[in-house]
């Protein structure tokens, strides 16, 4: 602080006009002076541990090549005890023969006698040797290991635990199953506190967990869960069938969160046997409900829970506890979550033991900590112009891989002129999807199949092509009589130009570049559109009035995208296709086709895996074909971290990183 | 003969009052949208009618609009907002929690900003049509339209990524478990970075004031008046241009404070900041009602008080202000 008077003084007898110059260095000054003040102390211990370490480790390599010396010696004294012992061997031969010989050569006995006592010498002073260098050898040795073990003690000590700090870019409120706010990150963030019966592996399959075992009846009605013992809460109570029951049940009589009510509709009956056995019985069959449900659903501790009637309001206080890896000690509104590790977890200890995750305002405040070290990993994809740049900052990596996230065009089916199918087969023939991977995204995203399934996923129909060809849809609207009989360039139809407004979102600018590009593509074949971006609440306002597809749409062109969960289980396939009635409540383009109602019937509840990859293969053929939206991309997923600090996350596939496989153990995950 | 004004006062007062939160209750309702995701949660679109319709009524948005107006003034009057339909929290909470952070941020830099301002425009007055004052008007004018992202994101990059001297983010590190001196220094070295940011915006305002309000009093008779008494520079400007030149100054800075109470929201995005500006923008963004009418009102208020608090300031600066 010594150094701000300096400034001061010289502030005063500077002339006016420097005040503010002198005002702004001396805040510098005192900027430089609180941001060296925080971390120095517990920086230079651990710089001095790990020196330490060091050194011990040096000293234990030191060892270690005098060990190896020590070796070396006593080999070349066995060396020598073998040279030694053939000599020996010849010595007593000429000896043999010298005594057999009838002019006795005096001196060539004296001579083979000599050599057997010097040879005999030479081996036992050898096989001496040889012994001392490899007792060295040993002890040598030993002692490398033991200063080894020693050292890397030192430097875990000096390493502390550790810690992680995390970025999120929207508050997730008390993060209990009814307050988290995001689909994503927020119930990524909610598992690490909780555990479900079934968990997501790396190709995104569900795998027993909490439940050790799952069986399942013929016809898919009933799902028998046998827990794991020995599970306990955070606060130490076991675990039991009943939990699990308590939790299905309050989900289901608590609609305040829809999600897992959601999930676990359809559930009749929760049959426990005894405590660590339970079956879901289900209303009909379900194929999907190991997904769905099983994976998705924290359970939730009955001791608790009981009696909480508004859980969104409650109070939870540190109560807001479940079985998983991690405890969250602290939540800061608006500002950041804290967890520490569970050392008892069921699975193992977690490999992190301090998860800090920090609230940032938007993607570039992120952007800017993580350059600046302050933060350790973002737990937001990251944009695709931001790849490169933070891969080439020194200890930055970034991990890459398949998201289940889309990007589309949505029409208004049930009106002119998109209730023509061939103006639908027109758009999607004009659209070049390549092009926009390549501009928009910089290659970071995969071309959309227009049959919906990502390639990567197992039920993709690998059948269906995706066709650029501006010529054939240009003669499909042709054909179908729309043509531009003015001559200004558009088409019409109906006795009006084919003009549209395209509505996006103008938060998310990759979307926005890519209306920008529909625009020109859909050019090329005589229909025109402009950009309407508008905030999202009102684009979501007219795509998807009050989040109900009863209530219509407002739109003619909008751009769409789902997010991952939707195409993560192909089984919700007929929530986007069927009509309306029969179960659609995710089509929000009007679209109705009576075999994707029958197909949309039929595909949860037949029990072969085999017969129901079958149908989801049909239904992509009549997507592909009919088009009730155009799907242009699939991001792919790209988050960066610091690998100085951690680096064993695990990229769970449509799912990204943020889970508790990525800070466990690879021991412990599935 | 003063009660009497003070009456008519007190009523202009009152139904300014009225008319505001009238309008903080009507905006959020006429914008295009529905708070229906953040309460319900991102898969909404899955809820049944009955769901959605149970939800709805638990917040009390299914209640014709004149009883959820009413219900508005029963909240003012008790000082109880209920819940934020997004975080789920009692929202006199979050706001007694972001006020602070915001107050400190808006405040240093008024006061920074103020003292500053006044000092140069008063340079710059006095010396007219010099190079300095010159100077410092182009100076000024320039400031004035910098965009404050782009002033935030380039101090950042600076001072955070390129020299790692002051943290980027943020009121206080986060789970750092700092006490004593080192949590207030913790705190002001978060806060130098906005403050800074918001000072030099703030700055022209304040010059362009004072400059333009001292041109105007030196130009007055009284002064050459005093000049021609053979009155000193210093008295001149201390005895006559500075008292007379202040009042519209006074007046600048009141309202701006009472705007300090509503934050900068682009300023606390960019250093995600955890005011007030943020948590008003994520209301608009989600629609959420409650918080927007409760932090609506905080600004009324704040902007009506310092309204109140430079009228009853102008007579004690402004002789002539004074009723006879």
């Amino acid at each position: 602080m010594s150094l701000v008077h300096p400034v001061v003084h010289r502030r005063r007898r500077s002339s006016r006009k420097w005040r503010l110059v002198a005002l702004v260095a001396a805040l510098s000054l005192v900027a430089f002076a609180c941001g060296d003040g925080g971390e120095d102390t517990s920086a230079e211990e651990v710089t001095a541990a790990q020196a330490q370490a060091a050194a011990a480790q040096s000293d234990a390599a030191a060892a270690q090549s005098e060990a190896v010396s020590a070796q070396a010696e006593a080999e070349a004294a066995a060396d020598a005890l073998a040279q030694a012992q053939a000599d020996l061997e010849a010595a007593q031969a000429a000896a043999a023969a010298a005594m057999e010989g009838d002019e006795v050569s005096q001196s060539a006995l004296a001579d083979a006698q000599a050599a057997l006592e010097e040879a005999e010498q030479r081996a036992t002073e050898s096989a001496e040797a040889s012994q001392e260098a490899l007792a060295a050898a040993e002890s040598a040795l030993t002692e490398a290991e033991q200063m080894l073990d020693e050292a890397m003690m030192e430097q875990e000590a000096a390493m502390g635990p550790v810690r992680v700090r995390a970025a999120v870019t929207g508050d997730e409120a008390s993060l209990n199953p009814y307050t988290y706010i995001s689909g994503f990150p927020g119930w990524n963030l909610l598992m690490l506190q909780y555990d479900s019966l079934m968990q997501l592996d790396a190709d995104g399959i569900p795998q027993p967990w909490l439940a050790s075992s799952i069986s399942v009846n013929e016809d898919l009605t009933e799902y028998s869960v046998t827990l794991v013992e020995g599970v306990t809460w955070h606060d130490g109570e076991p675990l039991t069938a009943d939990d699990v029951a308590f939790s299905v049940n309050y989900y289901i009589n608590n609609v305040e969160a829809s999600r897992f009510a959601r999930d676990l509709r359809g559930v009749e009956d929760l049959v426990v046997t005894d405590d660590h056995n339970a079956t879901f019985v289900l209303a009909g069959p379900n194929a999907g409900f190991e997904l769905g449900a099983l994976a998705d659903v924290p359970i939730i501790p009955r001791h608790i829970w009981e009696g909480v009637e508004l859980p969104s309001e409650h109070d939870f206080g540190d109560t807001n506890i479940g079985t998983g890896p991690y405890k969250l000690v602290k939540y800061v509104e608006g500002q950041s979550y804290r967890f520490q590790a569970n050392p008892d977890y069921f699975r193992g200890a977690p490999a992190v033991d301090e998860l800090v995750v920090i609230v940032f305002a938007d993607d570039a405040g992120a952007q800017a900590a993580i350059r600046a070290y302050a933060v350790d990993v973002i737990f937001e994809r990251i944009p695709p112009e931001q790849i490169d740049l933070l891969d080439a900052e020194d200890s930055l990596d970034v991990i890459l891989g398949p998201e289940f996230t889309t990007q589309m065009i949505n029409y208004d089916a049930s009106k002119r002129p998109f209730d023509d199918v061939a103006v639908r087969q027109a758009i999607n023939l004009a659209m070049n999807r390549q092009d926009i991977v390549d501009t928009v995204f910089l290659g970071a995203a995969t071309i959309g199949s227009p049959g919906w399934i990502h390639p990567g996923h197992p039920s993709y129909n690998a059948d269906i092509g995706t066709v650029y060809d501006p010529a054939a849809a240009n003669a499909l609207l042709d054909a179908g009589g729309y043509l531009d009989s003015d001559g200004d360039g558009v088409r019409e139809y109906d006795g009006q130009p084919m003009s549209f407004e395209i509505i996006t979102n103008a938060s998310d600018s990759l979307r926005l570049r890519i209306a920008e590009l529909t625009v020109e593509m859909l050019a090329a074949i005589g229909i025109e559109t402009s950009v309407a971006a508008v905030e999202t609440a009102t684009w979501e306002q007219a795509v998807w009035p009050g989040f109900d597809v009863n209530n219509g749409r407002n739109y003619d062109i909008a751009m769409w995208g789902w997010s991952a969960p939707v195409q993560a289980d192909p089984l919700r396939l007929p929530q986007l296709v069927a009509s309306v009635p029969a179960g659609g409540f995710l089509n929000l383009t009007g679209y109705v086709n009576a075999e994707m109602d029958t197909l949309s019937a039929v595909l949860g509840t037949e029990p072969d895996p085999a017969e129901r990859n079958g149908i989801l293969g049909r239904m992509q053929e009549i997507i592909a074909e009919d088009l009730p939206f155009v799907l242009l991309l699939y991001p792919d997923g790209a988050y960066v971290y610091d690998s100085t600090v951690y680096s064993d996350w695990e990229f769970i596939a449509g799912q990204g990183i943020v889970s508790k496989l990525s800070l466990l153990p690879p021991s412990a995950r599935p | 003969m003063r009660r009497r004004i003070d009456v008519r006062r007190l009523t202009q007062y009152g139904v300014v009052v009225v008319v505001a939160v009238t309008l903080n209750f009507l905006l959020p309702r006429l914008m295009p949208g529905n708070p229906l995701v953040l309460i319900a949660g991102v898969d909404v679109g899955l809820l049944s009618p009955e769901d959605r319709a149970e939800i709805v009524a638990r917040v009390g948005l299914d209640a014709p609009l004149w009883k959820q107006y009413l219900r508005y003034w029963g909240d003012i009057v008790t000082g109880d907002f209920g819940y934020s339909f997004r975080a789920k929290r009692p929202i006199v909470d979050m706001i007694w929690s972001r006020l602070p952070w915001t107050l400190l941020i808006t405040g240093l830099s008024l006061i920074v900003s103020a003292v500053v301002g006044v000092i140069l425009g008063a340079i710059s007055a006095w010396r007219r049509r010099t190079k300095t004052d010159l100077g410092m008007l182009t100076g000024m004018i320039s400031i004035e339209s910098l965009p404050s992202f782009w002033l935030g994101m380039v101090l950042i990059s600076i001072f955070a990524v390129q020299w790692g001297l002051l943290p980027s983010f943020g009121a206080v590190t986060q789970a750092s478990d700092l006490v004593g001196w080192a949590h207030a220094w913790d705190i002001i070295s978060h806060a130098i970075l906005p403050v800074i940011t918001l000072s030099i915006l703030a700055t022209p305002g304040v010059y362009m004031t004072m400059r333009y309000s001292m041109l105007e009093t030196l130009g007055e008779d009284y002064i050459r008046t005093a000049r021609a008494k053979g009155a000193g520079e210093r008295r001149v400007l201390f005895g006559h241009v500075a008292r007379n030149t202040i009042a519209p100054v006074v007046t600048v800075l009141a309202i701006r404070l009472g705007f300090a109470f509503g934050g900068t929201v682009i300023v606390e995005t960019v250093f995600t900041y955890p005011g007030l500006g943020r948590l008003v923008f994520e209301a608009v963004s989600g629609r959420d009602y409650p918080v927007m009418q409760a932090a609506f009102l905080v600004f009324t208020a704040a902007v009506l008080a310092a309204n109140l608090v430079a009228d009853l300031l102008y007579p004690l600066i402004d002789p002539r202000t004074r009723t006879s």
